[in-house]
């Protein structure tokens, strides 16, 4: 009886928009992937870059199907088994130091066979369905002090420490902002917020001095004064903007953007794919994919506000959150308005990590979208 | 469990929502805003950049023009040299060195020179190609470039040297080439000059710099990983026109010069260590040959041995106390000795001080204040034509206290000496011709002394002229009176033979002399070489026909700097002199032999001058016979 009833609602409800939005996205990510690796194609030989699609629709396809297995759990189940989740990426996470592959002189990568997965992207999960829980089962009524919040705090600074450590200083951000949007649902008092910006701007130095490693240093630097290496850190940027900029209005056509399609794009199919996108199909293209993105952040607010339980309407903001951060992160460094920091954009950078944890991401909105 | 949790009311988080929508807003028309600026507003500053990243623009190389001789044999052209270069860092020392030394057949001590030189770029050096050898020969080049893939961090290029086929022949005239400095640079922005391009250094190769060097072209390309395939669709897309500019070769010269006279003097003069030689057409002023001695060889300077070479060399000869660099035929002035008598002559018969027959007894010296003059021998009662023949001091000592020392350099400035010919090609010297005012300035509160006259009447004192003027001087005794500018280049040509200027010759002045005058001194200048008394006679060879005169002219003793004590005794010698025409009777050329340090005129300077002038007749004669040839040949090709 209730199972019919359910499934009835289901079927009366299901999130059409969500369901299309994240649909079309993955399909025009994929298709300016094909764009962004097609220079490699004409290169003569079987390069391994330019069959990095087709690696990718695997993907879509196995996140497209993790998606559908999380849509269908009664997102309660997950409620109950956030720590456990917590506790296993945490454990992946440490286990990186280990057994850690290294990538451009930082050790993010498990090699599992043929399969390399990044436990950072996943633990991105972990900490959003710990909070969750956390969020959910405090029984305060009345403003928070920062006293209240040290849980919270403490289930963040864990992870997020490691990843710095590792180090991936762009996944640490996205964590951090992550649980402050989630957190920020939650009343805390004025004076609190005051201490923990204070906080915040007190130990910039400290982080600079100590923890920053010297090409995050280099970044940073650079975006401040852009002309002072056009070489070095600032060379990317550079060359993203002006990939976006010769898109124009209109755009160059598909895969005909030069700067893309002769070489001049760095990380084109993992930090900036943006760049190739604007390139191709100009600002009037980028404008689109742009109202796309803030949809999807903000039905994942509306899922929020329409859930039945403070899990699901964390769960529905932590997940919001990330993949506004990412989207945020990723547009800003590709325009010039935010450091290189190396954050993907959802759906649009390749990686089986990122796409998984996006997909995941997407059923957990779905579930809770469904089961208000 | 759940049911003894206490659940928190969703109520809670509601109010935060509108903000976070807000924001979220916010933040994605921020986005907006700067696409729109990138997109929209800067579109064109980024459309150009991405351009000129793809478009890139080759250097399209031009070539040195060729300089040939009057007979169009080539004197200066261009060569491929080829050079190989390693870069010590990708070079195995024990894999690949020793199949380069044995594709390169290096000797031991070469290979262990190059293996010390590659050895030594350590740390960030070793990355950077240094040059082993230049100039391999072209087998060894095929070879290394056929073992390429088995030679990595081996690079062999050929690369374009200038090549003087006849060596240090004419040398001095022909000039170098050299590496452009940084003021090269600056001065001459607009000429195109890049580092590391080289440009004439003297003679006909600077001064005709403009004409021989030529302009790079360029082309403009698409450059990049996707213009390897459809590159014409790529480029008619992206580039604009003009894509192309061509490059225009340098002009071709042709000179006056006949290298194979040069090739004969060079003959004459291999007994003497040092001087100089001109010849010149008497017609024309043409140059036909100029020899400094000793010279250098163009193509060591020029650096078709390598960088390495050129120092050495320029060591070398900077320190050799007889000056190779120096051009003795235009950029040195001498005394001129007896040489200058004719002159001093002309200018007497001029002023009618004295008329041919006058007469001087020669008792082998002359009195003047408390001073003896001396002569070269007991010549006893001798006349002008006597006087010029046997080379009598006497009678122009005698000559010079009559006249005024002004009217001994007049004469001597309207035949060109103390002035610059405009030859055009290396330094000049002026040459002196005293004057009274001159020795005013030059010898302050002394006063002018009458024996300064009479040193000048003999072309000793102060006066001096370069073989050049002499030569110059001589042809217009020759030819009856008219001062010619010397030429070298005759025309200027385009790669493909076509005449672009050509130079008619120039006349700077026409000497305003009876030519009865000029006949008597001809003839007394016939005299020198064909009377028994004459003081060039013993010298003479059978079949040569030449006026002329000889000299002696004695030089300051001062010994020049950095000389070996045990050889200064040769750099207190006299130079001797040979200054004449030929034929006698209708004069073609003009010849003047310096032989530096060479004692006396008649016995050192004259057999050189007579083998040239031997070696002249036979050249002309061939040529003759060739235009002859030729001629009939046209004529039979149009009937």
């Amino acid at each position: 009886m209730a199972h019919a009833r359910r499934g009835l609602r289901v079927r009366e409800q299901f999130d059409w928009p969500l369901l299309l939005s994240i649909f079309a996205v993955a399909i025009v990510g994929l298709v300016n992937l094909y764009s962004a690796t097609s220079p490699y194609l004409e290169m003569g030989g079987k390069t391994s870059i330019a069959d990095i699609y087709v690696t990718q629709v695997y993907w879509l396809v196995v996140g497209g199907l993790m998606a559908i297995l999380v849509t269908l759990i009664d997102y309660r189940n997950f409620e109950r088994l956030a720590y456990v989740a917590y506790g296993v990426g945490l454990f992946s996470l440490a286990l990186v130091f280990f057994v850690a592959s290294d990538v451009r002189g930082a050790a993010r990568w498990i090699r599992l066979g043929s399969f390399a997965f990044q436990p950072s992207e996943f633990m991105k999960l972990g900490v959003i369905l710990a909070v969750a829980r956390f969020l959910s089962e405090d029984p305060k009524t009345e403003a928070r002090s920062l006293v209240d919040l040290i849980p919270a705090a403490a289930l963040l600074a864990v992870p997020s420490g490691l990843v710095m450590a590792q180090p991936d200083f762009g996944t640490s951000i996205i964590l951090v902002l992550t649980v402050g949007c989630m957190l920020a649902m939650a009343r805390i008092r004025v004076r609190s917020i005051l201490t923990l910006v204070a906080t915040v701007a007190g130990s910039a130095p400290i982080l600079w001095q100590y923890v920053l490693r010297d090409y995050q240093k280099d970044r940073i630097l650079s975006f401040i004064n852009p002309e002072a290496d056009l070489t070095g850190a600032g060379w990317h940027a550079f060359q993203s903007q002006t990939a976006i900029g010769n898109g124009g209005v209109w755009g160059s056509g598909f895969r005909e953007g030069t700067q893309n399609q002769f070489g001049f794009l760095p990380d084109q199919f993992s930090d900036f794919p943006f760049a190739v996108f604007a390139e191709d199909w100009g600002f009037l293209g980028s404008f689109l994919l742009v109202c796309v993105y803030s949809f999807i952040c903000i039905w994942a607010i509306r899922i929020a506000s329409m859930a039945k339980d403070r899990f699901g309407a964390a769960v529905a903001i932590g997940v919001g959150a990330m993949i506004f951060w990412h989207t945020v992160f990723n547009l800003g460094m590709a325009t010039g308005v935010l450091p290189v920091v190396g954050i993907t954009l959802p759906l649009f950078s390749y990686g089986g990590s990122s796409v998984l944890t996006i997909m995941i991401g997407f059923g957990l909105l779905m579930n809770v979208s469904l089961r208000r | 469990m759940r049911l003894l949790v206490q659940k928190s009311d969703v109520g809670e988080f509601r109010r935060r929502y509108r903000w976070m929508v807000l924001s979220v807003l916010i933040a994605f028309l921020g986005l907006t805003a700067r696409l729109a600026q990138l997109q929209i507003f800067e579109r064109d500053i980024h459309r150009a950049q991405a351009r000129r990243n793809i478009v890139g623009t080759v250097t399209l190389a031009t070539t040195r023009g060729v300089i040939r001789d009057r007979e169009g044999r080539v004197l200066a052209a261009n060569r491929p040299s080829y050079d190989v270069y390693v870069v010590p860092e990708k070079l195995d020392l024990d894999e690949t060195w020793p199949r380069l030394a044995q594709l390169m057949n290096l000797s031991a001590g070469e290979d262990a020179q190059y293996k010390e030189k590659i050895k030594k770029q350590t740390g960030k050096l070793s990355s950077q190609q240094i040059l082993l050898k230049v100039d391999v020969a072209r087998e060894v080049f095929a070879a290394l470039k056929t073992h390429k893939d088995e030679l990595p961090g081996v690079i062999a290029t050929p690369s374009a040297v200038r090549y003087y086929p006849y060596g240090d022949l004419a040398g001095h005239l022909l000039g170098y080439m050299r590496e452009t400095n940084q003021d090269d640079l600056a001065r001459w922005e607009d000429r195109g000059y890049r580092p590391g391009d080289r440009l004439g250094a003297i003679g006909v190769e600077q001064r005709w710099e403009g004409y021989l060097k030529g302009q790079r072209g360029w082309q403009k390309q698409v450059m990049g990983r996707r213009a390897k395939k459809n590159i014409e669709q790529f480029e008619a897309k992206y580039l604009e026109d003009p894509r192309r500019l061509e490059p225009v070769p340098g002009r071709d010269l042709s000179l006056t010069i006949d290298i194979e006279l040069e090739r004969s003097i060079e003959r004459a003069m291999r007994g003497q260590l040092a001087g100089a030689v001109v010849v010149v057409d008497v017609r024309t002023g043409r140059l036909l040959a100029a020899l400094s001695k000793p010279g250098f060889d163009p193509n060591v300077i020029s650096g078709s041995m390598g960088k390495e070479a050129i120092g050495d060399a320029f060591a070398r000869l900077y320190k050799d106390p007889l000056k190779p660099l120096l051009d003795k035929t235009i950029s040195a002035a001498y005394p001129p000795g007896s040489t200058y008598k004719p002159f001093s002559a002309l200018a007497a018969l001029d002023e009618q001080l004295i008329t041919p027959k006058s007469e001087v007894d020669c008792r082998g010296g002359y009195e003047f204040g408390r001073r003896f003059f001396r002569c070269t021998g007991v010549h006893r009662q001798v006349n002008l034509y006597d006087a010029i023949v046997q080379s009598c001091n006497t009678y122009f000592y005698a000559l010079g206290e009559l006249i005024h020392i002004d009217r001994l350099s007049g004469i001597g400035m309207d035949f060109g000496f103390g002035v610059k010919t405009g030859i055009g090609v290396n330094p000049e010297a002026r040459g002196r011709m005293p004057t009274r005012a001159w020795y005013a300035r030059r010898y302050k509160g002394e006063g002018f002394r009458g024996g300064f006259t009479l040193l000048s009447a003999i072309g000793q004192g102060a006066t001096t002229v370069t073989v050049l003027q002499l030569t110059l001087a001589y042809a217009a005794l020759a030819n009856g009176g008219t001062l010619y500018q010397p030429q070298v280049v005759r025309s200027i040509e385009t790669s493909d033979g076509t005449v672009v200027q050509d130079f008619p010759p120039r006349v700077r002045k026409i000497i305003e002399i009876p030519s009865e005058r000029l006949q008597l001194i001809r003839d007394a200048l016939h005299g020198v070489v064909m009377d028994k008394k004459g003081t060039a006679h013993k010298e003479a060879l059978d079949g040569v026909d030449m006026a002329g005169k000889t000299g002696t002219a004695q030089v300051s003793h001062v010994t020049p700097k950095g000389v070996d004590p045990q050889k200064v005794w040769y750099f207190n010698r006299d130079h001797a002199w040979f200054s004449g025409f030929a034929p006698a009777e209708s004069p073609e050329i003009a010849i003047v032999v310096l032989i530096e340090h060479g004692g006396g005129g008649g016995k050192n300077a004259v057999p050189v001058a007579m083998r040239v002038v031997r070696d002249w007749q036979d050249l002309r004669g061939e040529h003759k016979a060739a235009e002859e040839t030729s001629e009939r040949r046209t004529r039979e090709q149009q009937l």
